[in-house]
């Protein structure tokens, strides 16, 4: 019982802290840019005004176009109480595996596609050919890369992954560790829009990927999606962290050791966070037909860090 | 002694090549002389290993000259000699400067002596860090006119046989890696004789792969197929004393590294199928590429070379035959490197007389060069097969070899094969040897000491060929008792 | 401790195969330069911490001679030929990069699946890196084979070198420090010759794009 609670805490703080890591990351960049830059829970007050505004809906859209921001959103909020954030889950039976919390962030970005080719418009069918050409790449990565560490826990469930590499801690210097970690941080720009793949500040259409798929869309359907697309960034970010580097996550439900997970999960964020800013303000986008490139790197990557799990047994 | 004396001739030889700048003819006559001394030396150790009948080791077990080492010493001093005496700087009609000469010089003594030492060491790691010394010193020597194909050959070359070497190296860890599993790290452990001592204690799966690699490491050196595709180029490229050595030799030593692994391997696996069945393969895929392509050859060094993959296919087809072929395999490779060696030397002449590599821009040559002309009718004529010269018996006798031990389609597909390397031979050599005289080819022909020499070759060919003399005979059966124990 | 040792050697033996990965996935020499330079440092590094893990004092001579010749001279030299050579403009080789990449991953496969027997058969704590060696073995091949510069090839020969090298040192600790030198000295010297020969096909060829180098046909 007391589970259940904590793990819908869990996503109402997962649902609630997403759009403030989006906001520090831009505000950040900013700083590095040598700009003020808007204070890093701005995103609530866009969120605000976001469902606060008109809802426009071409005619020539279909059913789908208003389903998909609730699809997309679904799906995080869902992922987000699959994921470990603040507690590695107890029971093994009633918590959820990689697979799942992989094809059910898919699944969100599929409909966004779709939504995307839905009203006729062609940047927003451009959009969604794009980005389903990055998704098609970026999905085997993301799943070979926790595979690999699934291989040695034997288990794809997430908690028994996070506490095999508690009790092993050498392994963080295996090559398991450090190429899946690699691999699954460059998806995670990919899958979330970021540079060197995706600039989420354009406004060039033809440099779009993400913002051109959800270009037609507006008001509180809007507000839904940029709050889907922070959560999926907090989600990845968080696998990341705490899947690869799990110190700190609680073990137990007692409640100094929730807000010592809490604690440690948000200053892993930051950690992550900062990295994302300082790359995103060093490198530049990357030309759409060399994206391939870097995701076959990833891929290659991911597959190495499977491999390495068999060469140290 | 008598390794010192072979061995430090082409040393003293390079290193005054080195030191004396000017091209002067002393310098290429100290040369000859002194690769005359080291071809003495050999025939002292060949004499040594057959009469006190063990094998010569010097300064604990790391030099060793048993009878295989030693035959191959007499193929590479008598090579290298003849390659010394048709060098250029030793008459005075070449076209080489004196840059060119000397670094000719330098080098080929350096090429002589890094195989010398492949030859005679004992220990494995120092025979392939000789035979990857040829592949550079070879290399510098192959360009010697920089021309844009000549620096095609040699890059190409370089690179196909550094990476094949390098396999080789891969090979030797790994088999160093079995025995330091088994064994433990001994001080020695790179030897062959410990190597073929401990060779029953070490892995199957290991090596039989380390022989793979073994064998596609150094049979890139030894033009096996299809690892021969720089050959034809090199060959065809390089000044005409460079070639016969590296036709006539450098391909046997190759051999002789693939010779020495191959009885490890063996001991290893208690029997010889997996090394024979590779051998064959490629042997086999060798004769067929190199016959092939001698029946649309258009230039006649790269005749020549590709004659030379088709032998040394002959000469790998025999090592996988057993005791027979093995025998058969060594006569061949010593009948070779004299018929090679003679042919293009002649080679060398015709080009230089008539200015052009083409079988086409080639004719007349029994009126043009009558002494050269009938040499090179009298080595290609060996080189195809024909009685009374030394490679007919050296083949009879692998085909015996392979009847003898059931590979009857071996002998077959073989047979055959020279059979059309005797065809396309034989007309390129007729169209080359009879015809109208070209334009601007000056006709006659003095018979100075040079034909005299290269005479002197085709004579030794026909001696191998009618009598077999006994010695070389015997010699031939303790490297037999060696390599297939 | 031995734990340690055995991750440490193929976390390293991984970087030195990433390396060989960035020359297939990377189009500029500049960046194959670099690729090589770490790699070798990674090598000098992994026999070093060999040499001290496995108590055996002779390889720190080798990996430092390894740091100064494949570290530190190699590169340099190879950068010097490139700025007087280099096109810069990229060349594109004869395999796109994607498919290079994946078949780099097909590879490591094939690699670990030929040595898994091996790793049965010694007890060294770094035999986990023979794998890793003998898939930047085939990886350094299909470098040479799928790329177009001469420049590129030569690089791809070098990590070969590397790669039994590496072998040499995750497999036996080294091979014996007689033998070891000689290949160093086989190594400058192929080297020095293969630059010479660079420089060679540049003044007769005026290119070193090797497609160039197609004239001698049959």
């Amino acid at each position: 019982m007391g589970e259940y609670v904590s793990v819908f805490v869990q996503t109402l703080l997962a649902v609630a802290l997403a759009p403030a890591l989006t906001g520090f990351i831009c505000w950040l960049k900013a700083r590095l840019q040598g700009r003020w830059g808007a204070p890093a829970w701005q995103p609530y007050f866009e969120l605000r005004k976001l469902f606060a505004k008109e809802l426009v809906v071409s005619q020539t859209a279909s059913w789908l176009f208003q389903v998909a921001p609730f699809v997309a959103f679904g799906t995080s909020v869902v992922v987000a109480s699959l994921v470990p954030l603040v507690f590695v889950p107890m029971a093994s039976d009633r918590t959820g595996d990689l697979f799942a919390a992989v094809y059910l962030l898919l699944l969100g970005t599929f409909f966004l596609a779709l939504a995307g080719l839905d009203t006729g418009s062609p940047f927003g069918g451009m959009g969604s050919s794009r980005e389903m050409t990055v998704v098609a790449l970026t999905e085997p990565t993301v799943a070979l890369s926790v595979f690999a560490l699934a291989l040695t826990a034997g288990s794809t469930n997430f908690g028994e992954i996070a506490l095999r590499t508690l009790a092993q801690p050498e392994s963080v210097l295996g090559p398991a560790h450090v190429f899946g970690f690699t691999a699954l941080f460059i998806v995670t720009l990919a899958e979330t829009g970021r540079l060197p793949i995706d600039n989420p500040s354009t406004h060039l259409e033809l440099t779009m990927i993400h913002e051109a798929m959800v270009l037609e869309y507006s008001g509180p359907y809007l507000a839904l999606i940029e709050w889907a697309s922070s959560l999926k960034l907090f989600i990845f970010l968080a696998l990341a962290a705490n899947l690869f580097v799990p110190w700190g996550i609680a073990r137990t439900l007692a409640p100094l050791a929730l807000l010592g997970g809490l604690a440690a999960l948000v200053l892993k964020l930051l950690i992550l966070a900062v990295a994302v800013a300082v790359l995103e303000t060093r490198v530049a986008k990357l030309r759409l037909f060399r994206v391939p490139e870097l995701l076959s790197a990833s891929f290659v990557l991911a597959l190495l860090a499977v491999m390495s799990t068999f060469f140290v047994r | 002694m008598p390794l010192v004396l072979l061995l430090l001739p082409p040393l003293v030889a390079s290193l005054l090549a080195i030191a004396v700048r000017r091209d002067t003819r002393l310098v290429g006559w100290s040369s000859v002389v002194l690769n005359g001394i080291s071809l003495i030396a050999s025939t002292w150790l060949c004499t040594g290993v057959l009469w006190q009948e063990a094998t010569i080791i010097a300064r604990n077990d790391f030099w060793r000259v048993d009878a295989l080492s030693a035959l191959l010493t007499l193929c590479i001093t008598g090579v290298t000699l003849l390659a010394s005496m048709f060098g250029p700087g030793l008459d005075s009609t070449d076209h080489y400067d004196a840059a060119q000469i000397r670094r000719f010089r330098i080098f080929v003594n350096a090429f002589a002596l890094t195989m010398l030492i492949a030859v005679t060491t004992n220990n494995v790691g120092l025979m392939w860090v000789m035979i990857e010394a040829t592949t550079i010193t070879s290399a510098l020597v192959i360009p010697l006119h920089r021309t844009k194909a000549s620096v095609e050959a040699s890059w190409k070359y370089l690179l196909i046989c550094s990476v094949g070497i390098a396999l080789a190296f891969a090979g030797t860890v790994l088999a160093y890696f079995d025995f330091v599993s088994t064994a433990g790290q001994l001080p020695n452990a790179l030897n062959w004789t410990v190597l073929r001592d401990a060779a029953p204690s070490l892995h199957r799966e290991l090596m039989q792969l380390a022989f793979a690699f073994i064998l596609v490491g150094y049979g890139t050196k030894a033009g096996l197929a299809p690892m021969h595709t720089w050959l034809p180029d090199a060959h065809s490229e390089a000044p005409a004393p460079m070639s016969a050595m590296m036709s006539g030799v450098l391909l046997g030593v190759a051999m002789y590294a693939v010779a020495r692994w191959k009885v490890v391997v063996d001991a290893a696996l208690a029997s010889s199928s997996f090394t024979s069945n590779l051998l064959l393969a490629a042997g086999v895929l060798s004769v067929l590429i190199g016959a092939s392509s001698l029946v649309i050859q258009r230039h006649y060094k790269r005749m020549l070379a590709y004659s030379s993959v088709e032998h040394i296919g002959l000469v790998s087809v025999g090592l996988g035959l057993g005791p027979l072929g093995t025998f058969a395999a060594l006569l061949h490779l010593v009948n070779h490197a004299v018929a090679k060696a003679m042919a293009f030397l002649l080679a060398g002449r015709i080009l230089h007389r008539y200015e052009t590599t083409e079988i086409a821009g080639v004719s007349g040559l029994l009126r043009v060069m009558p002494w050269t002309g009938s040499l090179f009718a009298v080595g290609v004529l060996a080189l195809i097969g024909l009685p009374p010269f030394g490679l007919f018996v050296s083949e009879f006798l692998l085909v015996r070899a392979a009847i003898a031990t059931g590979h009857v389609w071996v002998a077959a597909v073989a047979l055959l094969l020279v059979l059309v390397a005797f065809v396309s031979l034989l007309n390129h050599l007729n169209r080359m040897l009879y015809g109208p005289v070209p334009q601007g080819v000056a006709v006659g022909e003095r018979a100075g000491w040079r034909v005299i020499v290269l005479a002197g070759c085709a004579a030794v060919s026909l001696v191998l060929g009618i009598v077999l003399p006994w010695p070389l005979t015997m010699l031939i059966d303790r490297t037999v008792s060696i390599v297939t124990p | 401790m031995d734990g340690v040792f055995a991750q440490l050697i193929v976390l390293g033996a991984s970087g030195m195969l990433l390396t060989g990965l960035i020359v297939l996935w990377r189009r500029g020499v500049p960046a194959y330069i670099t690729a090589y330079r770490w790699q070798s440092w990674l090598l000098s590094g992994l026999t070093a911490a060999v040499g001290y893990l496995g108590h055996e004092p002779q390889l720190y001579w080798i990996a430092a001679l390894l740091f100064l010749l494949k570290g530190i001279a190699l590169p340099l030299l190879m950068s010097a030929t490139e700025r007087r050579f280099g096109t810069h403009r990229e060349l594109r080789p004869y395999v796109n990069t994607e498919v290079s990449l994946l078949i780099g991953g097909v590879l490591v496969l094939f690699a670990y699946v030929l040595t898994r027997p091996w790793m049965a058969v010694t007890e060294l704590p770094t035999r986990g890196g023979l794998p890793i060696a003998m898939a930047l073995l085939f990886i350094s091949l299909f470098i040479i084979v799928s790329r177009k510069k001469a420049i590129t090839q030569v690089i791809g020969f070098l990590m070969l070198e590397n790669a039994v090298a590496l072998l040499a040192v995750v497999g036996t600790y080294g091979v014996p420090l007689l033998v070891e030198l000689g290949v160093f000295l086989d190594a400058l010297m192929g080297f020095l010759v293969m630059q010479i020969f660079i420089y060679d096909i540049h003044e007769t060829f005026e290119t070193i794009d090797v497609e160039q180098l197609a004239r001698l046909k049959h």
